[in-house]
């Protein structure tokens, strides 16, 4: 085991919490209950405690300790350790009394008693440990920003250990360090900036730290001292030192202490959610011994300082999250004004872009995309948006570095090498991707991070620790800056309002709807019932006017006779303005009765029954081409060609009239997409070479009762027959409009689909 | 011989009108009046009286003030209980059902007159507007009903 070669490619794997071995600046003893049974010792107790292991090994720790010693160890197994260790251990060697720092834990079965021996200049209490912890603790917590916080922890655990150098050592994502705040003697080089590769600690060493806070290696040139035996007699296996302050580490960690030209170190996790975030890390170019209590004095700042990671975190950008609140606010404000909250997004126009502090903004929708700012090509959107919609997890994703993770995007890296996206609705497939642009970077590593390999003098290759932590600088492509936390968070807090805004417009276009589907029944109704009781006081009207004439006709003069004929013939004309009325109602309520229907024939008969009603008149009808069928209903669409023919006819003044109707096939419904389920869609025209509509009526003519001509011209009527032309066609699901040229004629258009609305 | 001119010189049935508004119904009066027939018209001004009247309840319990008509003239847009209710009622009933009912309406809403038929109405006229079909509509109906028709007033008289 001691011995196994370990190098980078295993040193991932490697068992560093038993190695067998322990630092030889103290001895370790493993004890076994009920009687603290030496079983297992390091192999430098004569050097240390004055006994020989042999000596020890099946002896009961009372041969070793006073019993008062014994009693202080067994109170303290019965309680927490953190709060007795150190014991105060002396052991008599010759006359001398030697004295040691005690340090105890239980490991499963077994119990670790370690004995570093005291500085003669050491006595700690609980006063002293106070009022030097104290003034740190204060700093600590005055400090406003973490940089600020790191810098007094250094310079504070800097002057309580005296090391040449202390850093704060922070881990990003990939577990690679980056160091954000240093204080060193004068001569040393500065790593302060410099970053380090993941490799540097190992994954099982990030395991270790976050159970022990502190590790000490006060001679980075020591020779380890084994276990013996080296299997202890309980379990037949190594004893686990996980929690042994005296645990020596790993040979390469040593070599790499070493290429560094450090001679001691010792670092102090820093604990944020029960992970590791990053180390107070301490160098010195000699050895360097530091005192249990100095150590418990450093790990308490450490756990200090852990516990404000969070407070200080949180205050981190406040000015800049501040704004990005209350952008946010405005956002949401104009998304609940606007009919469609996509509508609103482009609206927002650069403010959208300020909410992330991006370039460019892509806002996607099923069929379109709309750019926002500097965005990647147009043509490459929609392939990008489908990737970044199988990348989506918790409806957003981010990269500071698109081309590495989608290798088209590297032709716009320099507009598009931050992605960040949001997923409002996959079944909407609506979606907002915002841009960051390419800035291309210097990182400063400490040493080549990407030459962990070299060659033996044997020509076999062989990963270990770099030897040169000169600043070693790479430059980063294709990268912009990274996406902040607030940034992600402020998008995600987005998308909750985006929803609670649409599933509010939702809600009040369903209370319009249901509103306006009253309101028209309603109204429907009431055109109805009005009428109905228009009529009965007009008929009386009507028939008492007549019964004067009757009645009185003696009495009356011609000029009487004529005004009482004026009154009958405008109670005629409101009854037909009544019926008009009535038949409008009728139509927008009455259902569709559609069948298929041919309109060659519809069309013949209309022109057969105006033929007979008028045979006075010479009229040329012309068909170009036979009429389709379609489904429709069959008295409403006669009615249509009815009403066109005759408005044709009699706004005519030509001695020799005609009239023309035909249709031409047009696209697809609407979309035009060509997609064969959608129905044909015809439109129709009939044209006549009729005297024209003045092009500022051509809106007019089909509004009900508007009438271009006085009563007495083109033989009256009551203006309703475009209106009901219309409210046909839009019943049918089409369009109708008019072309005109004042003097030689007009063409009324309208659309009908084969099949007609489901 | 003279059992049949007895027949013949019998008073005309009774015909109940039922109509709210008194122009109508004086246009109605003034052209029946036209007719060679002498008619005897009962007007009720509502649903409610025109039921009381057929069911001889109320101020009709006494059946001499309220005899059988022969024809009922109904309009359908009457205040209270309408003529469609009214119609329904006639039309259940196993014996008023024998007497002939005319719809004398404006509504020529198709709905009406689909549901007029459907209940059992013998006629449905829409009131014209039209001052001389209105005489030629009134003349017509008093002359097919009155004249040319039989109505059952025998069989619902006995009762």
């Amino acid at each position: 085991m001691t011995n196994q070669a370990v190098d980078l490619t295993n040193c991932d794997r490697e068992p560093i919490h038993i190695p067998g071995l322990i630092q030889p600046h103290g001895a370790l003893l493993v004890l076994q209950e009920p009687d603290l049974t030496i079983i297992q010792v390091s192999s430098n107790t004569l050097e240390s405690i004055g006994h020989p292991p042999q000596d020890l090994l099946g002896k009961p720790l009372s041969a070793l300790l006073a019993p008062k010693q014994i009693a202080t160890i067994r109170q303290c197994l019965s309680e927490d350790f953190e709060h007795v260790n150190p014991l105060d251990i002396a052991i008599k060697r010759a006359a001398k009394l030697l004295r040691f720092d005690g340090i105890v834990h239980r490991q499963k079965a077994l119990i670790v008693l370690e004995l570093e021996p005291k500085q003669k200049s050491q006595k700690a209490d609980f006063f002293e440990f106070y009022q030097r912890v104290k003034g740190t603790i204060t700093k600590i917590q005055k400090a406003p920003t973490l940089l600020e916080m790191s810098d007094s922890v250094v310079k504070e655990v800097r002057k309580v250990t005296g090391f040449d150098r202390v850093m704060v050592y922070q881990f990003d994502a990939e577990g690679a360090g980056r160091v954000i705040a240093e204080d060193r003697a004068d001569a040393l080089t500065p790593y302060l900036g410099l970053h380090y590769p993941p490799s540097d600690v190992p994954k099982q060493a990030m395991q270790l730290y976050t159970l022990n806070w502190l590790r000490l290696i006060p001679d980075s040139t020591y020779e380890p001292v084994a276990l013996v035996p080296a299997h202890n007699p309980v379990d037949d296996r190594p004893t686990d030192l996980s929690l042994s302050v005296l645990r020596s580490v790993s040979p390469l960690h040593l070599e790499y202490l070493s290429n560094m030209g450090v001679g001691a170190s010792m670092s102090i996790s820093l604990i944020q959610d029960q992970k590791l975030w990053g180390l107070i890390a301490c160098h010195h170019s000699t050895p360097r011994y530091v005192p249990y209590s100095v150590r418990t004095m450093c790990e308490f700042v450490g756990q200090v300082m852990s516990v404000e990671l969070t407070n200080k975190e949180a205050h981190e950008d406040l000015d800049y999250k501040m704004t990005l609140k209350s952008l946010q606010g405005k956002f949401v404000e104009s998304l609940s004004q606007s009919e469609r909250f996509l509508d609103g997004l482009i609206q927002l126009d650069s403010n959208l872009l300020d909410l992330v502090s991006a370039s460019g903004a892509a806002i996607c929708a099923a069929d379109h995309i709309t750019c926002i700012g500097q965005t990647p090509p147009e043509t490459e959107l929609p392939a990008l948006r489908d990737w970044v919609k199988t990348q989506i997890q918790h409806n957003q994703f981010e990269t500071r570095s698109l081309s590495q993770l989608y290798p088209a995007a590297a032709s716009f890296k320099a507009v598009a090498s931050g992605v960040l996206a949001l997923e409002i609705s996959q079944f909407h497939q609506n979606y907002i991707l915002w841009f960051r642009p390419e800035v291309v970077q210097t990182v400063n590593w400490g040493g080549n991070p990407n030459k962990p390999v070299e060659v033996t003098d044997s020509g076999e290759r062989r990963l270990s620790p770099r030897k040169s932590f000169e600043k070693w600088q790479e430059t980063l492509q294709g990268c912009s800056l990274p996406w902040k936390p607030c940034e992600i968070e402020i998008v995600t807090e987005l998308r909750s309002l985006i929803v609670v805004v649409i599933l509010k417009q939702a809600d009040d276009l369903a209370k319009i709807n249901l509103e306006l589907e009253r309101s028209n029944s309603e109204l429907d109704s009431f055109a109805y019932i009005a009428s109905h009781d228009l009529k009965e006081p007009l008929r009386g009207i009507h028939n008492y006017s007549n019964f004067l004439m009757e009645d009185y006709a003696d009495v009356l003069d011609a000029d009487g006779v004529a005004k009482l004929n004026t009154v009958v013939r405008l109670t005629q004309r409101m009854e037909d303005l009544i019926n008009s009325l009535l038949h409008y109602s009728r139509l927008g309520r009455a259902e569709l009765s559609c069948q298929p229907t041919n309109l060659a024939e519809v069309a013949r008969q209309a022109i057969d029954t105006l033929k007979i009603s008028q045979p006075q008149s010479s009229i040329e009808f012309r068909l170009p081409c036979p009429l389709p069928t379609i489904h429709c209903d069959r008295t409403q669409i006669s009615e249509l060609f009815t009403n066109l023919l005759t408005n044709a006819i009699k706004y005519n003044d030509k001695a020799e009239k005609w009239v023309e109707i035909g249709f031409t096939e047009s696209d697809r419904m609407e979309s035009g997409k060509g997609d064969p389920e959608d129905p044909l869609l015809y439109t129709f025209y009939v044209r006549d070479n009729g005297i024209g509509i003045p092009p500022q009526h051509l809106e007019r003519v089909f509004q009900i009762f508007k009438r271009l001509h006085t009563q007495n011209q083109y033989g009256g009527g009551t203006g309703a027959g475009l209106t009901i032309v219309q409210k046909i066609v839009e019943r049918h699901g089409g369009k109708v409009w008019v072309e005109s040229t004042i003097g030689e004629g007009s063409t009324f258009y309208f659309t009908l689909a084969a099949r007609g609305q489901a | 011989m003279s059992e049949l001119s007895i027949t013949t010189i019998e008073q005309p049935p009774l015909l109940l009108v039922i109509e709210d508004s008194n122009e109508d119904f004086e246009a109605f009066q003034r052209y029946v009046g036209r007719s060679p027939l002498t008619i005897p018209i009962y007007r009720c001004l509502d649903g409610d009286e025109a039921l009381a009247f057929l069911y001889r309840t109320g101020r009709y319990a006494d059946p001499q003030s309220a005899p059988r008509p022969g024809l009922i003239l109904l309009d359908l847009n009457l205040p209270g209980t309408d003529g469609r209710e009214v119609l329904r009622k006639i039309k259940q009933d196993e014996t008023l059902k024998l007497i002939p009912v005319v719809v004398f309406t404006t509504s020529n809403n198709p709905k009406d007159i689909e549901a007029c038929y459907r209940q059992g109405v013998n006629s449905y006229i829409v009131k014209p507007m039209d001052f001389n079909r209105l005489k030629r509509s009134i003349q017509i109906l008093i002359d097919y009903w009155f004249d040319t028709t039989i109505l059952p007033t025998d069989v619902v008289e006995p009762r």
